[in-house]
């Protein structure tokens, strides 16, 4: 079938993947509880790159932290991929651009972690985009890839150029590359140069967070992408962009304004109202959750809009409570978003289409898979018994503290309006997943490969199943995700502090309460209701018999919220009824429905358009006449004269 | 010892507090069929009709869809429970909760956010095309509810300076029944509560025609046990809203053991008066009036929402903080 020798190679390299993210675990405890101040200052490296550059490293508790998630990201896809990837083989699909590309984006997620100058960070985020855009690209043969992976590649140079002019401007400002040097040198800046730079690096990682509207190439690329690869980059690569958030932003431009925050949290608004709501149109199985990235990416640009807010204003507890929702968030959705990828990656393997309509059913062919899939949208739609809804709680009552502690002003209508939105996101976020849930897993089947489809292979099975053991640990034992989490709070945190456990009080060991009450009322009542008599029967079907076109499609099961939300959306339909010349009966019936993407529209449309009038401006420059060209060198000429002398 | 102690005469208290309102949710149903025939001019049903059929469903054969998976029978245990688990942080007759601190507001709307998630997954486990008409209509109202409720909650938060909904109950003690914000949130409320309940003009808990059923639709495969527990589960959230409202409008504050048996019997039997009197406001709102499209529920709940709104800034305003 296939050879042995790529096989082996696939076992060895995955094997060795695993083995470096377990390793660099163990090493990560060991020296957390080894203690010591490295967790505050920092632990510092540097590489000689020749020409007299030094590339410099920091390892400080906040990059530990985010170290841990992209480590945790890492065995668990790699793991995965170690079942994915043989698909591949038997297709007799060559893998070593696949293998290279996984080692050096991974490696390049490390650098950027890592990175301590200005010099270091481009380089190494330069890397990261170019290694994921391999990984999206890898399964070229599809047009829809190739765009994907091209729209991929010019948004995310679109950021760099914004990142790159900030750094250039910092670097000019403060002669050096170092952040340390940065952060001395930004309370010298005029407000102006602050909110500058402030807005570059917004737009720059806001592109690779995936902030609306900067997100338009977050769904395409996180869907195209082979699924480890996808649950790598929505677990942790949109994590990394909002790690620099913190390193430079929050660290390095030092309080900044308020208007930072209220920028923060409305962005953050948007891009969760607008994640999710197309999240709830679509019916592509890894588009849908491509969009719930988006929706996560916001609520943690809340939570991090609410921390600012609360630094600037001088609430210690406010900031707090955000600052955990932010950490406990990123946690959770990387464990739950990549389980769900992995679910995804299963049902495309089994059945070769990642069209909603097409499936149903599956929870009965492939019970395992399920399994894993209804515990990630337990915890993705933040609901108690897992942790999706304590980082959730912990930003409610951020903003809570937040209003309550301002003395006056408008912002105290105005924050509480951000949880009413974050209610209806969470409101929209379980229609979402019911969708993709239900129709795949339940019901009939709606086509022959959904019928025919099979359990993946073990490994893809235990994955998501071994972390969905570890999101009950982290709501199970609190104390250990606290552990965790005061390690990015250490460095973040000025002044005199509180232990995390003073802050927060009790609820968040209720986590651990709420579960196990939960459980033993369940078991109980589970106990309680035993009865033996029960008949399988046909569903009632008003006397006709049932076929699965019958059930209600995926398109059709939120039709309802499209309908509301038809402006935001920009949806529309068009239903051409055929009748032939009769007026009674209908010989065909063509349907068309379409949800626009509207910040293509309203955003980049007028955008491109404008660049591409600039464009012509300048061609106006060549004429293709000899003499104008002379005639520009002269002129060329004189002003350098001018200029120089 | 006396740690173990207290932790014991907790625990049985918070067993208590669950029984108290698993006996006294079907009672409330049946008080409520009696007062809809009463504004109906008939003879209704026994008002411990509810318990009666609770037992004859319990005691019958289950008839279980084909297409169902192992979710499909999960579903009412887990309805019943996470009902439960919001039971756990709603004030009592004594205003005391077993789960209380800061943020179980919160805790209320997402427990119940647990059944919404698994009744409407199991809607879709028959694969008729009710099931998943009811799943739909139920998602939609869901999400339309959920920012008006917690918006309500909020501003008492705000009212009370606290975030624990015991802590709200027994704060409002002190707050004038007239104090604006205080009135719109109960407005807002009372309109959530009705969308929550499923009852007219949301939904129709009475019918079970394919074009108006929103929570029924969902149920039309169960039978037997598993009916029973979801209609159950379904008594006991009714039963916690009214518990709610009644404590934000008549607030009767934290009681004691040491306000002697008799103050204990009294303040169970006031709750018991005031719970009543809700339901029959409810009965006669659902005599009343009709029940409107689907697609008219956004404007209700709109106005729902808009009179949190109006509270919060209403608050701020009679504070002279904006």
């Amino acid at each position: 079938m296939f050879s042995k020798g790529s096989r082996s190679i696939r076992q060895l390299l995955m094997s060795l993947s695993i083995g470096l993210a377990v390793v660099g675990l163990i090493l990560g405890t060991v020296l957390t509880f080894l203690g010591g101040e490295w967790h505050k200052t920092g632990l510092h490296f540097f590489t000689e790159a020749g020409a007299g550059i030094s590339l410099t490293w920091k390892l400080d508790g906040l990059t530990a932290f985010f170290l841990c998630i992209l480590l945790l990201g890492q065995s668990f896809s790699s793991l995965y991929a170690l079942g994915y990837l043989q698909e591949y083989e038997e297709k007799k699909k060559p893998l070593r651009s696949f293998y290279v590309s996984w080692f050096l984006f991974l490696g390049s997620m490390f650098g950027v972690l890592l990175a301590d100058d200005g010099f270091t960070f481009l380089l190494t985020w330069e890397m990261m985009s170019l290694f994921s855009f391999f990984l999206v690209l890898y399964e070229h043969e599809d047009l829809q890839n190739r765009k994907a992976a091209y729209i991929y590649l010019i948004m995310t140079h679109v950021g760099t150029v914004f990142l790159t002019a900030a750094v250039l401007y910092l670097y000019a400002m403060s002669g050096s590359f170092a952040f340390e040097v940065w952060a001395k040198a930004a309370p010298t800046l005029t407000i102006i140069q602050l909110n500058l730079l402030f807005i570059a690096f917004f737009i720059g990682l806001g592109t690779k967070a995936g902030f609306v509207p900067f997100h338009i190439w977050l769904p395409y690329a996180h869907s195209a992408a082979p699924s480890p690869v996808s649950s790598l980059m929505s677990g942790v690569m949109v994590k990394v962009a909002l790690y620099l958030f913190i390193r430079l932003v929050w660290l390095t431009l030092g309080p900044g304004p308020v208007w930072w925050g209220w920028l923060f949290l409305a962005i953050g608004a948007l891009s969760a109202l607008i994640g999710i709501l197309y999240a709830s149109v679509q019916s592509d199985i890894k588009k849908l959750l491509a969009f719930s990235t988006i929706e996560n990416v916001g609520i943690l640009g809340m939570a991090l809009g609410s921390a600012f807010l609360a630094r600037s204003w001088h609430n210690a507890w406010a900031m707090d409570l955000a600052l955990l929702a932010f950490f406990w968030h990123t946690l959770q959705h990387m464990l739950f978003k990549s389980m769900l990828f992995m679910g995804a990656g299963n049902i495309i393997q089994a059945t070769h289409t990642r069209n909603l309509e097409r499936l149903g059913g599956l929870l009965k062919r492939m019970p395992k898979t399920g399994l894993g899939a209804l515990i990630g949208i337990i915890g993705i739609t933040a609901l108690p018994q897992l942790g999706g809804f304590w980082g959730e709680l912990l930003l409610f009552q951020s903003l809570w503290v937040n209003t309550s502690q301002l003395l006056n002003g408008w912002s105290k209508v105005v924050l509480p309006l951000f949880i009413g939105l974050l209610a209806l996101v969470g409101g929209l976020s379980i229609a979402t997943f019911v969708k993709w849930f239900g129709i795949s897993f339940l019901g009939q089947a709606r086509s022959l490969v959904a019928e025919k489809a099979k359990e993946a292979h073990p490994v893809q099975v235990i994955t998501p199943l071994i972390m969905s053991g570890l999101a009950v640990l982290s709501v199970l034992w609190p104390a250990g995700t606290l552990a965790l989490i005061n390690l990015p709070l250490l460095v973040m945190r000025d002044g005199e502090t509180l232990g995390i456990g003073s802050v927060i009080g009790k609820p968040i060991h209720m986590t651990s309460v709420y579960l196990m009450i939960f459980s033993l009322l369940l078991l109980t009542v589970v106990i309680l209701s035993k009865r033996k008599a029960r008949r399988v029967t046909p569903t009632w079907n008003c006397g006709s018999p049932l076929t699965p076109s019958m059930q209600y499609s995926a398109t059709g099961l939120t039709k309802p919220i499209r309908i509301l939300f038809a402006k935001v959306l920009g949806s529309h339909r068009q239903v051409d009824r055929n009748f032939e010349g009769t007026p009674y009966s209908l010989h065909s019936l063509n349907y068309e429905g379409e949800i626009k993407a509207v910040f293509e529209d309203i955003f980049y449309r007028p955008l491109i358009r404008g660049l591409l009038w600039v464009a012509t401006q300048i061609r106006k420059l060549q004429e293709g006449n000899i003499h104008l060209y002379l005639g520009y060198l002269l002129i060329t000429m004189i002003v350098v004269l001018i200029l120089a002398r | 010892m006396d740690e173990s102690l207290m932790v014991l005469t907790r625990l049985l208290m918070g067993l208590g507090h669950l029984a108290l309102f698993l006996v006294a949710a079907p009672l409330l149903q049946g008080f409520i069929k009696t007062s809809k025939a009463f504004w109906q001019m008939r003879q209704g049903p026994s008002i411990l009709q509810p318990y009666r059929d609770l037992r004859k469903l319990l005691n019958k054969e289950e008839l279980i869809s084909e297409h169902a998976s192992w979710m499909f029978l999960l579903t009412p245990r887990i309805a019943l429970v996470s009902t439960l688990m919001a039971a756990l942080v709603i004030p009592n007759a004594w205003g005391w909760a077993p789960l209380s601190g800061w943020g179980d507001l919160f805790l209320f709307g997402a427990s119940l956010g647990l059944v919404r998630l698994f009744s409407t997954l199991s809607g879709l486990e028959g694969a008729s095309t009710f099931g998943g008409m009811g799943s739909s209509r139920e998602l939609f109202v869901g999400l339309l509810t959920e920012p008006a409720l917690l918006l309500g909650l909020i501003v008492l938060a705000f009212i009370t300076g606290t975030t624990s909904l015991q802590g709200m109950t027994s704060g409002l003690v002190t707050i004038s029944p007239i104090f604006i914000p205080r009135l719109l949130v109960l407005i807002a409320l009372v309109m959530v509560s009705i969308a929550e309940m499923g009852r007219i003009p949301v939904d129709n808990p009475d019918t079970h025609l394919e074009l108006t059923m929103i929570h029924e639709g969902m149920l039309l495969e169960y039978s037997g046990t598993s009916l029973a527990l979801l209609s159950f589960a379904e008594q006991v959230k009714q039963l916690l809203l009214l518990c709610l409202l009644a404590q934000i409008v008549w607030p009767s504050g934290l009681i004691s053991a040491s306000d002697g048996l008799l103050g204990l019997l009294w303040a169970l039997g006031f709750a018991g008066v005031k719970v009543a009197v809700l339901g029959f406001f409810f009965a006669t709102v659902e005599s009343f009036f009709v029940k409107r499209r689907l697609f008219l529920l956004p404007n209700y709940l709109a106005t729902s929402t808009a009179a949190a709104i109006l509270a919060l800034v209403s608050l701020w305003f009679i504070r002279g903080q904006i």
